[in-house]
């Protein structure tokens, strides 16, 4: 059965951020991880977890590999930078 | 609505509670005369020791009875723990705070240049001082619900 995670991050939450993520898509495919238990591997609570996935806050360089660590994957593939998302 | 929001919100109000209490307490000893308040600094010094310490007791017990009353409404007995996002949070709400404190500082000394009676400028601290803790607990609440 094939899933399609079209994004994780709305239109609208995109603007905030420059920075869009897969977290979703990575949580999927690591056994339907919970966001509770990528927290408790991240060492951050489940509402940072829900911030990072709407774009709501950018993780610190640090959280940002010990996420990536966690899903086994490179960095650029949990987060990718999408420029400046004010200019045009 | 998360254990943080909840807590500044409790915060917003024990801070109210605790200086509108103490500051009616106060004005009623100026008035029954047990004190002048507009000439005698060395009162506004004991009073404002004496309030630091009440505010820092009070405060301690409505923390212990919100995180019970928490506990029991959400069976959640742990204080979630503060990551990097709380604490980032929490520094730029102080920094709002920080300049709401001191906006209102400048405003007092700008109050005593124009001949304000001196006394102003101790009411005024209390008015700043508490309008930077809203500042800062409304600032905290606003990060955790919009992002940062």
């Amino acid at each position: 059965m094939v899933h399609k995670f079209t994004t994780t991050v709305k239109e609208s939450e995109m603007a905030k951020s420059s920075i869009q993520n897969n977290i979703r898509k990575l949580r999927f495919h690591a056994g339907e991880m919970t966001q509770q238990e990528l927290a408790d591997l991240a060492r951050v609570s489940r509402q940072t977890i829900v911030a990072i996935e709407k774009g709501n806050y950018s993780p610190s360089l640090e959280l940002a590999f010990r996420m990536a660590s966690i899903f086994k994957t490179p960095l650029e593939e949990v987060f990718i930078y999408k420029g400046d998302a004010d200019s045009s | 609505m998360s254990y943080q929001e909840k807590q500044n919100i409790v915060n917003i109000f024990s801070g109210l509670l605790v200086t509108i209490i103490y500051a009616l307490m106060v004005y009623q000893r100026h008035q029954q005369g047990q004190f002048d308040l507009t000439d005698d600094f060395q009162t506004w010094g004991r009073i404002f020791l004496v309030f630091i310490g009440i505010s820092v007791a009070v405060r301690i017990v409505i923390q212990i009875i919100f995180h019970i009353i928490n506990a029991i409404a959400t069976r959640e007995e742990d204080v979630p723990l503060e990551d990097e996002r709380d604490q980032l949070i929490k520094l730029k709400a102080t920094r709002n705070s920080y300049y709401a404190f001191t906006s209102g500082f400048v405003l007092s000394v700008l109050g005593l240049a124009l001949g304000m009676p001196v006394h102003w400028i101790f009411i005024a601290f209390v008015a700043f001082g508490l309008i930077a803790e809203i500042l800062d607990n409304g600032s905290q609440i606003y990060y955790y619900r919009k992002g940062i």
